[in-house]
């Protein structure tokens, strides 16, 4: 990194032979984002935009599940009278459209944006600006949904909306119109961050931290990102096309002049079972990520682990039909797709027998996120065990649009989604506040969550075997349901009263907790190898990594590299495979058009629902967003 | 909603308390007007009340059965049949239901007069149109008050005012998943489409009223 003095390029300030706390406090006046209403609406930091689309995705968390307990309210008794027909359809559609496509996707994408850049030692995330724009867009998506529910026009023909239900015929008003719009708003989101991630893991990691010293959650975010950018394009496809057909009359959807209604499920679900493991593969990232802190030893089969996750991604594109089974499917098609469903049980077998193998050989501390973990591995389990059974057509076409199917996909998002996401703000949250949460409450938040959870699921297993079918606002008494679905519902408020306990707790720790220091769990990833929080240029030099364990194999931390300006904005670019350095690039300051981009742009979709012209006079505004984002700024790339 | 924005203040924002207050009440205020608006609107409703029901059949007709006062009920659900998606969608599927297209076809007129060309042989008022439905009008239009309900009446005679309205309406129902003979309602009113100017009448349809 280092050059000759008489190199005229070095003559720019940089952090070379100054004190560290001069270039802290020059790296401060760089990066920090100064605390006033323009500045908190113009920032790219990584850290403060990931930490707003947690707290955003946890409210929609929130609100889908006082959704879910409406929907047990109503069905805890048969011939309950607490809410009509028309509200429930928009409530179950709501809490699957609203946990799906807000809260699990872009949480998952969050704490990557979040976390990403710290685990692999860079200052800031790639693209900052297109970071700011996809959480102000993701913003404007859910209260789209939200308001347009709020005034009664919520879509009520379930999260995956499926024609000729969905279509011009048989859904008026603008509620499908809705929905598709809002689909809309996610893609742009959950794209932006894909593509920022995969360029940001590929491009800027610290020197020395070649491939097979990447995080295995950064690996998973890297997975889960091409996942995004491959199944996206299908649901855009396919919601444009649905919006297209409501509003301006083709004919997409419409068997009578060429269309096709099982097209939309075609388009949909190759879309929607990779969204599956869009949600499953940074998870699984997380608890592969905090395994080895908990057990004291580095992961078991790291490759192994890796390639299950690559794997893993490849099959989910290979397995969409399977939920297409009672559509009447040729033959073939339905053999071919029930051997590439159980075939995924294979590479989520080996990522569990890795995950105890490492418990094994270490000696495992049950700190809460572990605690979890635990949950997380015998949940998940289970869920896909009821996975393998509605893998094969005969059970399916059985059990199909009952409530085994309900809890067959609680138990795996839930059990596969939640449960580690819960462990990872135990674990991740000291990092972001600089306190530690409570240990104490934390076991009896898991035991809510554990025991309420599987009260509330494992029960409607019978229901659907009874014969129950999803998504009907009543049941007459004589089906002889009633009795489970009380205890459905009690146990629903258990698991309610856990998450209320763990955000109680979110808010008092990062109050009063424990100060954490920065690295309370001896952990082994970089993430930990700066303050908590951390500063707003994340690291003070950016280290050198010599291991898969820096934080482990170094016991003074790792060494640094120095060389980069500090009075402007500069990331370290590295090579793909060996991370080695090649560059300095700047990076973006703040701006606020990005917020105007996001602005406009939701006017223009949310116009488009109510007149085509809006397309045409809505794209100027947009135009002039990103003129203004895009003006040269007069700096000269190369002075880099 | 407004409460994520309240979220992220208190995240970045630090601990100031009122800070958080600010947002919390900003918030607050969003949910309770959104709430209130979402109280305002007329729930969509799949059958209704047996006494609005009632009430929306006591048509004060003119003497010759064309024009007149709607029933008070009608005005005070906000005259929902003119204008609410589900209602008009409702409608055209009652068209659809009641083999209404065999003699008016696609709208265009078959046997019976045409609704695109936007005349109308009784008046253009809804309750004209109410009364055709369901008293039923001479050389061949039946009576349906006796196979149809009185909201349904209601709801199909707005889908059938749509078809030749000259004005476009954002709730105008869209296509149908069948062969297309004709742009769908929501393409623009049909003055776009079509001549103006009456439709010849079908010489089997009789001496005009």
């Amino acid at each position: 990194m280092s050059r000759s003095r008489n190199d005229p390029e070095d003559r720019r300030p940089s952090d070379v032979d100054l004190p560290e706390a001069e270039v802290a406090r020059r790296l401060h006046r760089t990066w920090a984002t100064p605390r006033t209403l323009k500045d908190a609406l113009s920032t790219v930091d990584h850290k403060i935009i990931g930490r707003r689309y947690i707290a955003t995705a946890f409210v929609f968390l929130i609100l889908g599940g006082l959704l879910a307990l409406a929907m047990r309210l109503q069905l805890a008794a048969p011939e309950a009278r607490i809410i009509g027909p028309d509200r429930y359809n928009q409530i179950f559609t709501m809490h699957g459209t609203t946990m799906m496509f807000l809260f699990a996707v872009p949480v998952m994408e969050a704490v990557g944006v979040f976390l990403v850049p710290l685990m692999i030692g860079t200052r800031n995330i790639a693209f900052p600006k297109l970071n700011a724009f996809s959480y102000w867009i993701y913003l404007a998506g859910g209260i789209l949904l939200w308001v347009a529910f709020a005034v009664d026009v919520g879509p009520d023909v379930g999260w995956f909306a499926y024609v000729p239900l969905a279509g011009p015929e048989f859904s008026p008003g603008k509620r499908a119109d809705i929905w598709a719009q809002m689909i809309t708003f996610t893609e742009v989101s959950a794209l932006a961050v894909s593509v920022e991630l995969v360029a940001t893991i590929f491009k800027q990691r610290a020197p020395g931290m070649s491939l097979d010293r990447i995080p295995v959650f950064v690996w998973a975010m890297l997975v889960t990102s091409f996942l995004v950018i491959m199944a996206m394009p299908a649901i855009m496809v396919a919601s444009t096309t649905l919006i297209l057909d409501r509003l301006v009359g083709t004919h997409f959807y419409n068997p009578a002049e060429g269309g096709d209604a099982l097209l939309w499920q075609h388009l949909f679900w190759f879309f929607g079972h990779p969204e599956v493991y869009i949600i499953f593969l940074p998870a699984v990232g997380m608890v592969s990520t905090m395994i080895p802190t908990f057990s004291g030893r580095p992961i078991f089969g790291y490759l192994a682990l890796v390639m299950a996750l690559i794997a893993t991604g490849i099959l989910s594109f290979g397995l969409w039909v399977h939920h297409m089974f009672t559509t009447g499917l040729p033959r073939l098609g339905e053999s071919f797709f029930t051997a590439s469903s159980m075939s995924i049980a294979v590479p989520a077998g080996v990522q569990i027998f890795c995950w105890i193998a490492t418990l094994w050989a270490g000696r495992p501390q049950m700190k809460a996120p572990l605690l979890f973990i635990c949950g997380f591995i015998f949940t998940f389990v289970m869920g896909g065990m009821t996975g393998v059974m509605v893998a094969s057509v005969p059970l399916d076409s059985q059990v199909h649009d009952t409530y085994f199917v309900v809890a067959h996909f609680h138990y795996v998002l839930i059990g596969g989604a939640l449960f580690p996401l819960v462990a990872a703000i135990y674990y991740w949250l000291p990092k972001a506040t600089g306190r530690m949460m409570s240990e104490r409450l934390g076991r009896v938040v898991f035991g809510l969550i554990f025991v309420g959870f599987h009260g509330t699921f494992f029960p409607m297993h019978i229901l659907g075997l009874m014969g129950m079918p999803r998504r009907v606002y009543t049941y007459q008494p004589e089906m002889g349901w009633g009795g489970i679905n009380l205890f459905v519902s009690v146990s629903a408020l258990v698991l309610a009263a856990g998450f209320l306990l763990f955000f109680i707790d979110v808010f008092r720790s990062a109050r009063s907790g424990p100060l954490a220091g920065p690295n309370p769990w001896n952990a082994p990833t970089l993430e930990w190898a700066t303050s908590s929080p951390p500063e707003s240029y994340n690291f003070l030099r950016i280290p050198v990594v010599s291991s898969a364990n820096p934080l482990w194999d170094d016991p003074d931390g790792p060494s640094v590299a120095s060389g980069l300006n500090i009075d402007r904005r500069e990331l370290l670019v590295t090579s793909v495979v060996e991370a080695l350095p090649e560059a300095r690039e700047s990076s973006p300051t703040d701006s606020i058009w990005p917020l105007f981009a996001a602005l406009a742009t939701a006017i223009l979709l949310i116009a488009s629902i109510f007149t085509p012209w809006a397309v045409v006079w809505g794209a100027l505004p947009v135009t002039l967003a990103l003129i203004c984002w895009f003006w040269p700024k007069g700096e000269p790339e190369d002075e880099a | 909603m407004g409460s994520s924005r309240g979220t992220h203040a208190q995240t970045s924002g630090g601990s100031s308390g009122a800070r958080i207050l600010a947002a919390l009440g900003l918030t607050f205020l969003c949910v309770i007007s959104a709430a209130a608006v979402g109280w305002l609107r007329a729930p969509r409703q799949y059958r209704a009340d047996p006494p609005v029901q009632d009430d929306l059949g006591r048509l004060r007709l003119m003497p010759n059965r064309i024009g007149g006062t709607p029933p008070e009920s009608y005005f005070a659900l906000g005259k929902p049949y003119e204008k609410t998606g589900y209602d008009l969608s409702q409608g055209k599927r009652l068209y659809t239901w009641f083999g209404c297209s065999t003699c008016h076809g696609d709208g265009r007129g078959k046997i019976g007069p045409s609704f695109l060309d936007g005349w109308w042989l009784y008046g253009p008022e809804m309750i004209s149109v109410v009364a055709s439905i369901r008293d039923g009008r001479p050389h061949g239009m039946p009576a349906y008050g006796n196979r149809m309900t009185s909201d349904q009446i209601w709801q199909l005679a707005g889908y059938v005012r749509t078809v030749g309205a000259y004005a476009p309406s954002p709730s105008a129902t869209s296509r149908n998943d069948d062969p297309q003979t004709r742009p769908a309602e929501n393409r623009g009113p049909a003055v776009q489409h079509f001549e103006q100017g009456p439709v010849g009448m079908n010489p089997r349809q009789g001496p005009s009223p």
